[in-house]
């Protein structure tokens, strides 16, 4: 289920199979002048169905959406062997949006085996800039600070000190060692529109404080910067053998305070945290960074996990930008939703597999559906 | 038995899986234990977990091309290759008998005696004649006339073309090409003395170790103590840019300090003026001057005055010849091989082309497959004026 079975050039449509690798999708259709816009940073490595499952982010979600943005039309297999497609290809397909439910739903309403994708033209031109900071909180003021300013970049990215510097040891793209943060920022449009909006983050980014703005002179130096950016997760062994790897989402306005309590968290359970995320839209990836063979540490990086995520709610974010729940959130669900809601959901999925066979036990904790609480299982004592 | 794998290498791996497309065996199978990083899982339950060294551990770990593609995808610079490298070591005396004659036969008695090897050559023409080869092995054309007329080399040589073993039996006149173009350089190529036969790099890709390191002293020895070594295999380079990690001695070192690439020795030389020609030349990069050797460029650097290149879209994806690999794993080996010939054919379009191929295993694979390979000291002479 690797192929690509076919592009449309005119409609800037293709009908792949899910398991197409993300990037290899966007280099076929190069050539075509087209591109598959979500581009999560294992985009080497996951595959179009995963991405639908996880309705997955990425840098460039920022302008052009998530994954559920660029996905049209699935046909899927339901748990009980029957073929359905969802969507379409017309402009306002008639009807319940089924398509949008089962984007993001990992799996537990069926399987896709055919996904009708977007395609977004290449941009006429795009500039990205590599700015750096003194200090954290000068990064994160600058984000929310260049979209007040009116400037939607096509992706806005953060990466705390530790991670550039493991970062710079493998692709060698010339990132500051000694910045406490930097910020990626990409630009894309026509000619005029991206010089005056490269000007406006130029120039916000200085008045909070980046030492230094670069603007990448050529595509080279642009697809080496997001190289380092992309490679970010795997060069966590430069600084420790283990990670668990978080992904919350928090109101931009709040990154300055959510970042200090992370880094405040992670202290308390003497572990090191390592931030790389998509900062333009509050997207935070904590890396707690450790060696597994030190007796006792896997508890208190399952606390230090919880706490984190924990303190993300508290600020007004959710569970998961792109992960997904699965089984690790799966418990943590009624901290965004009450009773009710997760009843509505349970419903919803029962419509699609009513007996639970699609990927069973996950997303949706025990209990969900208000009926449940009532039924007293089979030989129970009560 | 247990593995003694470099533990801290051994769980720097973060399993990220940015490996998994660089991977040609995880790309034509789709499973994870023909992964890099499944690899490394079944490393780490073997030594860290207790886990039994099985039929399906060694499978594991013979399936593997040790392209190394995936050390370049890795941000954390796993030594993937050494550390499959000395898993295979680990599991030789565990060989089934069969396999280890098999062994001996080909990497004890054959390729380090390099006389028994032009022997079998000999032999092997004949056969070749008598069309006993069949031409899916991708073996040359052997030549009566090559295998009677030794190389020349030059008087005060100041730089040496390294023969080795197979290359010098089947492929011979690539040699005479590198010398030739050599010459037109200016330089006094001279040759390795008795002894300088087979580099070693099969056999520690077998988990030889031991033979390997007896290999990489006589080659060190054969060659005097100065001068570029220039190699036209590209998997013999990149063995003997290792020796001095593999002996660990300060005379290794300094002898892979000299070694080059044919084409990296080539592109650092005065550039030679080529007459231009309308080839459409693809460019194959062999895994160990790309991925080991980081040689590549050189490879168009010294072509491009004389043909037209064109790449190939796959990032250097192995073409499955692994050294001794299609024959020890032949429908992995021809899977990954179809592949890479639908990417080679892909980038030529229509129309006549040539690859280019530094290394031998590669050119011969290739070839198997139907298409004109030739190596790019072939094309250069080729070119020159």
């Amino acid at each position: 289920m690797n192929r690509v079975i076919e592009v449309d050039v005119e409609a800037r449509v293709a009908w792949v199979e899910p398991g197409v690798l993300n990037l290899d999708l966007s280099r076929m259709v190069t050539h075509l002048g087209l591109h598959y816009a979500p581009d999560p940073s294992s985009q080497q490595a996951c595959t179009i169905g995963g991405n639908v499952a996880t309705n997955a982010g990425g840098p460039h979600c920022l302008a052009a959406g998530v994954t559920s943005s660029h996905i049209l039309a699935l046909d899927i297999v339901l748990a009980d062997g029957s073929v359905a497609r969802l969507g379409g290809l017309e402009p306002d397909v008639p009807g319940l949006d089924l398509r949008g439910c089962f984007v993001g739903s990992e799996g537990t309403m069926g399987i896709a085996t055919r996904i009708a994708v977007r395609l977004q033209p290449n941009p006429p031109c795009v500039r990205t800039l590599l700015l750096d900071f003194m200090s954290i909180d000068a990064a994160a003021a600058t984000v929310s600070a260049i979209i007040a300013a009116g400037i939607v970049p096509s992706a806005l990215e953060m990466m705390d000190a530790r991670i550039t510097r493991a970062v710079e040891d493998y692709v060698r793209a010339g990132y500051p060692r000694d910045a406490e943060a930097v910020l990626l920022a990409e630009l894309d449009g026509l000619p005029a529109g991206v010089e005056a909006a490269v000007a406006v983050v130029d120039r916000v980014g200085r008045e909070h404080g980046a030492r230094t703005v670069r603007v990448a002179a050529d595509a080279a130096e642009r697809a080496l910067l997001w190289k380092g950016r992309k490679s970010a997760f795997g060069a966590i062994a430069r600084i420790a053998p283990d990670y668990y790897l978080h992904d919350a989402v928090v109101p931009r306005t709040r990154l300055v305070e959510v970042l200090h309590q992370v880094y405040e968290i992670a202290a308390a359970h003497e572990l090191i945290v390592v931030n790389v995320f998509h900062a333009g839209d509050g997207n935070l990836h904590p890396i707690l960074v450790f060696d597994a063979r030190d007796p006792g540490i896997w508890d208190r990086v399952h606390a230090a996990g919880d706490a984190i995520v924990r303190a993300c709610v508290a600020a007004g974010g959710v569970l998961s930008g792109e992960h997904g729940i699965g089984l690790e959130k799966r418990d943590l669900m009624p901290l965004v939703f009450n009773v009710d809601d997760l009843d509505a959901q349970a419903r919803l999925r029962d419509a699609f597999d009513p007996d639970g066979r699609a990927n069973p036990q996950k997303v949706l904790p025990r209990g969900s559906r208000c009926g449940e609480t009532m039924r007293v299982p089979e030989g129970a004592w009560v | 038995m247990k593995l003694q794998l470099p533990e801290d290498d051994l769980v720097a791996c973060v399993a990220c899986g940015l490996c998994l497309p660089a991977c040609p065996t995880y790309r034509v199978t789709g499973l994870e234990i023909a992964s890099p990083r499944g690899r490394i899982a079944a490393m780490q339950a073997v030594q860290l977990g207790g886990a039994p060294i099985d039929a399906e551990f060694t499978a594991a770990m013979d399936a593997c091309l040790v392209c190394r593609g995936c050390e370049v995808a890795c941000p954390s610079s796993v030594p993937f290759g050494h550390l499959m490298e000395a898993a295979r070591a680990t599991l030789q005396p565990r060989r089934p008998a069969q396999r280890r004659f098999a062994e001996w036969l080909g990497y004890r008695l054959v390729l380090p005696h390099h006389g028994l090897l032009l022997a079998l050559t000999w032999l092997l023409a004949v056969a070749q004649r008598l069309r006993l080869v069949p031409n899916r092995f991708g073996l040359p054309r052997l030549s009566f006339r090559s295998l009677r007329t030794p190389l020349d080399a030059d008087a005060h040589p100041d730089v040496f073309l390294f023969t080795g073993c197979v290359m010098d039996a089947w492929q011979r006149e690539v040699h005479r090409a590198a010398l030739t173009v050599m010459r037109a350089t200016g330089a006094r190529p001279g040759l390795p003395g008795v002894h300088g036969g087979c580099c070693g790099a099969l056999h520690l890709h077998a988990g030889l170790d031991d033979q390997a390191r007896a290999l990489a002293k006589q080659v060190i020895a054969s060659l005097p103590p100065e001068g570029p070594v220039v190699v036209d295999s590209a998997g013999c380079g990149a063995a003997m840019k290792d020796y001095g990690r593999l002996l660990d001695t300060d005379g290794a070192r300094a002898f892979s300090a000299r070694v080059r690439d044919f084409s990296e020795w080539l592109a650092e030389q005065a550039p030679l003026p080529l007459r231009p020609s309308g080839t459409t030349v693809v460019v194959q990069d062999p895994c160990h001057l790309r991925h080991v050797q980081h040689a590549e460029h050189a490879v168009r650097t010294v072509l491009r005055g004389g043909y037209q290149l064109v790449e190939i879209d796959d990032d250097g994806l192995c073409c499955g010849a692994g050294g001794a690999y299609s024959v020890t794993e032949p429908s992995l080996s021809a899977a990954v091989r179809a592949r890479k010939v639908d990417a080679i054919r892909a980038a030529a379009g229509d129309g006549p082309f040539v690859v280019a191929s530094a290394n031998p295993g590669c050119a011969m694979h290739l070839a198997a497959a139907g298409l004109t390979v030739q190596h790019p000291a072939e094309l250069v002479e080729e070119a020159l004026p």
